[in-house]
């Protein structure tokens, strides 16, 4: 009550200050009529008795200023009084203001573009029932930390009854491409167990979630809608519930539509498009039927429950701690023996170790963006002071009046937190147009990056400390003013007392630095994408060119699809210059991670070892001009039914089979193809993988498995041709047309392109820093020519007696462009020596994420090139700063810079 | 003047509302009012007066309406808020207690 009649007074005094004080003096001028009228009734004459009345009343000012501080609202309304102050001030100056506000705008705009992603991925919450009684189960890798879980042991946690009302399981959402009568389309796919929805406690929006019948191998695909696609990609057409789609090819019913605040299990802003029982995985996506199997050591799913009443998170940890250790215990080969954990749904955003890396990653995107507002800031705080100085004048007059500093300055700050403000609603329209932008790029991903009041609030506080961060210098510096000195006589005379190192100089020194370490960040990015294509891959780039395609869309019986291919490849080979072509699965050199046991080791066989496959076709490692070391390569002997067999890297075979020739070894995948070993009867060199971006694994343990001896099914065609790349990728869409007309074209591109998108990240990074970095020059540029326009300005008188006594214009230039050059020289060098720092940093401590990467074949490094373009570039743009100023100071006329005043 | 008390700090508030708790009245009114009641031994300072009246307004515990003066002029009126009666009892019980307090070391020392 007390706090609401406090904000009802401080309202009025806001909008009914006029009425008050109106009020205020009637009433002080009642009391002073009222007594000259009791004094009249004494006797008084009069005339006299009004001026008694007066003077008993004392001051009525005073009383007035009493009163209304006794309202305890003078505070608010200082505030108003300086606000409509300012607001009146920064329109006169529209010019400074639209500026001000422009630079602000870049800078909280971009920061907070980059917090609305950030906010998506990171703190947006997830629409659940009762998250405080939702938990995430994870067994651990083997040091602790947490990965997924094993399709069995999801079932022993599941048993866990007297802990948990429910549980549901989830696999890794994925892409999946799929066509609605209508050309294909790419999507993501989340597989999850039948009770997931009812877990989380949500409901449908429409139609009905898949059973635990729809659940089995074998049983008819179905697949719920999510909201987002049923939106976006279906129109929100009621009817699509019941219709037949086909998703990777495979016809599959749509039985409803999933609940409107759910997006996907993992909450970083994406949605899932289609949800899938989890055993369709096998029909959809040719997982082995194997992983549903009693295996403990496979931890390919996600799992949630859902706390029975009254129990905590510690005790269902407790309980998952005893079930950890049994199945230790019981499975002494296939566990992990590494324990389990539980967390609370709501600290859990995509995975407990992903969110860590996330949240690093976030924090080192927010300090890179900063640095562009830092770079606004400071360029506001020079505009400032070059103003503040101008207004040096305007400055002493109050103060002789009788203003206090501290009045002053709280005036002053108020117009520059003002204009901040201004700054940030211009920086969220900017922010809001870029995510507008983003949202119409299609990406195969929809994320949700839409401003809410978390980013809202966000760019209102940056904007809010901001305000006072650039203004606070510039309001103290400008009203330490010699009130003598400057009412003398013109306000000229620090001019001679200007000096070398002013806060001026150092802030347009701090912006030129920044810039330029962003720069730099861009010359860092691009020498990693040089590295990448430098890097010799261990196979044929040039002249090589694929077609991927899904026979699933045009051939309902599987086992007619390896004739299709079989068609497709003697058409490939037939073209004239293909020199020799094969088939594979994906892109190619595309690689899928897997676990093996080695055979032949004294104590059995070696378990969960990391190795990547790729499944090579017939002519694979002729096509692709890999050499084989030792043994073979694949070839038509290896059909299905004969010998099961691989090819192995060189770095597989020593790190596994202790020795480059491990023709005749044998090793199984675990845990899925049971008892089926392979024999190695080839080595081939060591080669990249497509991805030269990669820089955790690019050089995998490699094994090539023939993909005649499985049930998986090609869908790429790779040739090499000696006539040329981009004929070569035609060719082979006419001939796959000649197949059959209607096999979709997922991917025609060459290697080299393959290789080059792969480079994207680099790439885009190196967009990222040449952005920030041109912003942040851009703005230095703008605080320079501030800087020295003021300089010139100020020292005309000087330049005019120099000029009187036969200095020559040229002189007069270069005395200028000496100024500049000292800022943009200090600036550009003490960039570069910052970024040298960060570079040696960088090579001392490579980065480590998550313990299970480290850079190893990428050593960033100083590069001369880059930085002799980025010192010239930015001398570049001091010469435009400077270009204009300087004329000016070339062409003053002495005469009339000497009488100036 | 001289032989006038000056009003201890705090003690305006309570004569203030003590006046209007029977009716209420304009500033210049209570002005007179209290020094009419005190035999003309306290008088208050209009410069005083005023800041009070808003103090104790702003609190809440009086509430101000325009109304008619007696010589038919537009005047602010005061009168005691619910709470403000409530205030008014703590303010004369302490005010009870401090003067007998006050009484009582005179008289003994």
């Amino acid at each position: 009550m007390r706090i609401w009649h406090i904000v009802t007074a401080w309202l009025r005094s806001v909008f009914l200050r006029g009425r008050r004080e109106a009020d205020l003096g009637e009433e002080l001028r009642f009391h002073i009529d009222r007594e000259t009228d009791r004094l009249v009734a004494a006797g008084v004459e009069p005339h006299q008795a009004r001026l008694q009345a007066r003077r008993t009343f004392g001051s009525v000012e005073a009383v007035k200023e009493e009163s209304r501080d006794a309202r305890g609202t003078t505070f608010v309304e200082h505030l108003v009084r300086d606000t409509r102050h300012a607001a009146r001030r920064l329109r006169r100056d529209w010019r400074f203001t639209a500026a001000a506000v422009l630079i602000l705008g870049l800078g909280i705009g971009v920061n907070a573009a980059i917090f609305s992603v950030i906010n998506a991925v990171l703190f947006r919450p997830q629409a659940v029932v009762n998250p405080d009684t939702l938990v995430d189960i994870y067994q651990n890798a083997p040091g602790g930390a947490p990965t997924g879980s094993s399709y069995a042991a999801y079932l022993d946690m599941a048993a866990y009854t007297d802990i948990f009302v429910g549980s549901a399981v989830t696999f890794i959402p994925h892409p999946v491409t799929y066509s609605d009568g209508g050309p294909l389309r790419q999507a993501i796919a989340e597989n999850t167990s039948a009770s997931y929805l009812s877990v989380l406690g949500l409901r449908p929006s429409l139609g009905r979630w898949f059973t635990e019948t729809e659940d089995t191998l074998n049983a008819p695909p179905v697949a719920v809608l999510g909201y987002r696609a049923w939106t976006t990609r279906f129109a929100s057409d009621p009817a699509v519930v019941g219709r037949i789609i086909r998703i990777d090819g495979i016809p599959v019913t749509v039985v409803g539509v999933g609940p409107a605040n759910h997006a996907a299990s993992m909450n970083f802003g994406a949605h899932t498009d289609f949800w899938m029982p989890l055993r369709t995985l096998v029909t959809l996506s040719s997982a082995p039927p194997g992983m549903f199997e009693r295996s403990v050591s496979e931890p390919a799913f996600m799992v949630k429950a859902r706390l029975r009443p009254g129990v905590t998170v510690a005790r269902a940890q407790a309980a998952m701690t005893s079930l950890g250790s049994r199945l230790a215990r019981e499975f002494p080969k296939e566990d992990l023996k590494a324990g389990i954990s539980v967390f609370a749904s709501r600290d859990v955003r995509i995975h407990p170790q992903m969110d860590a890396i996330l949240a690093g990653f976030a924090t080192a995107l927010l300090a890179i963006v900063g640095l562009v507002l830092a770079i606004a800031c400071s360029n506001l705080a020079t505009l400032l002071l070059v103003r503040g100085a101008a207004r040096v004048k305007e400055v002493s007059v109050r103060l002789a009046v009788g203003a206090t500093r501290a009045q002053l300055v709280r005036h002053l700050l108020t117009e520059s937190v003002l204009l901040a403000l201004a700054g940030g609603v211009a920086g969220c329209v900017l922010a809001w147009w870029t995510m507008r932008w983003l949202s119409t790029v299609d990406l195969p991903v929809v994320v949700d990056f839409s401003i809410d009041f978390r980013v809202l609030g966000f760019a209102l506080a940056l904007s809010f400390v901001t305000g006072i961060l650039f203004g606070l210098a510039p309001a103290l510096r400008s009203t330490r003013v010699d009130l003598w000195q400057t009412l003398r006589d013109d306000g000229d005379v620090r001019a001679s007392g200007e000096r070398r190192f002013s806060l001026k100089n150092a802030l347009v020194v701090f912006q030129v630095a920044v810039s330029v370490f962003l720069l730099a960040g861009t010359g860092l990015a691009l020498q990693m994408a040089a590295a990448g294509r430098a890097q010799p891959v261990g196979y044929a780039v040039d002249g090589v060119a694929m077609l991927q395609t899904d026979a699933r869309y045009v051939v309902n019986t599987p086992a007619d699809q390896p004739r299709l291919f079989e068609q497709l490849l003697t058409r490939v080979r037939a073209i004239p210059g293909v020199q020799a072509a094969t088939l594979t699965r994906d892109l190619p050199m595309s690689v899928v991670g897997l676990r093996i046991a080695v055979d032949g080791s004294a104590d059995g066989p070696t378990q969960n070892a990391d190795a990547a496959s790729i499944w090579a076709g017939p002519g694979f490692f002729e096509t692709l001009q890999i050499p084989i070391l030792f043994g073979r390569a694949l070839d038509a002997r290896d059909r299905e039914g004969a010998l099961r067999v691989a090819v192995v890297n060189e770095r597989m075979a020593r790190r596994y089979f202790g020795a480059a020739n491990a023709v005749g070894r044998r090793f199984r995948i675990e845990p899925r193809d049971g008892d089926q070993w392979m024999t190695i009867v080839g080595v081939a060199r060591d080669t990249w993988t497509n991805d030269l971006g990669d820089i955790v694994d690019p050089v995998p343990y490699l094994f090539f498995r023939p993909i005649e001896q499985s049930k998986v099914t090609p869908t790429t065609v790779v040739a090499r041709s000696t006539l040329g790349e981009a004929p070569l990728v035609r060719a082979m869409q006419v001939e796959m047309r000649r197949v059959n007309e209607r096999l979709p074209v997922l991917t025609a591109k060459t290697m080299r392109q393959l290789l080059e998108d792969s480079l994207q990240v680099a790439q885009g990074m190196a967009a990222f820093f040449t952005g920030l970095g041109l912003l942040g020059l851009t703005l230095a540029g703008i605080g320079l020519y501030a800087v020295i326009a003021f300089a010139v300005t100020r020292r005309s008188r000087e330049i005019g007696i120099r000029m009187a006594l036969g200095a020559g214009s040229q002189q007069v230039v270069w005395s200028v462009a000496r100024g500049v050059a000292a800022l943009v020289g200090v600036g550009t060098a003490v960039g570069l020596a910052l970024w040298i720092v960060a570079v040696l940093v960088m090579r001392v401590a490579p980065v480590q994420t998550s313990g299970v990467a480290n850079i190893q074949f990428y050593q960033p490094d100083v590069d001369p090139l880059a930085m002799l373009t980025i010192g010239l570039f930015t001398a570049l743009v001091g010469l435009a700063a400077a270009y204009v100023p300087a004329r000016r100071a070339a062409r003053m006329n002495p005469l009339i810079a000497l009488r100036h005043d | 003047m001289s032989d006038q008390t000056d009003l201890l700090q705090g003690t305006l508030d309570l004569l203030i509302m003590r006046t209007i708790a029977l009716e209420p009245l304009h500033g210049w009114a209570i002005a007179q009012r209290i020094q009419q009641v005190s035999d003309e031994q306290l008088r208050v300072q209009q410069g005083s007066l005023y800041p009070a009246l808003h103090r104790l307004e702003h609190q809440g515990w009086i509430a101000a309406e325009w109304g008619a003066s007696d010589n038919n002029r537009r005047a602010r009126f005061y009168s005691l808020t619910r709470a403000g009666r409530k205030q008014l009892t703590t303010e004369v019980t302490k005010w009870e207690r401090l003067s007998a307090g006050v009484n009582l070391v005179l008289q003994r020392t």
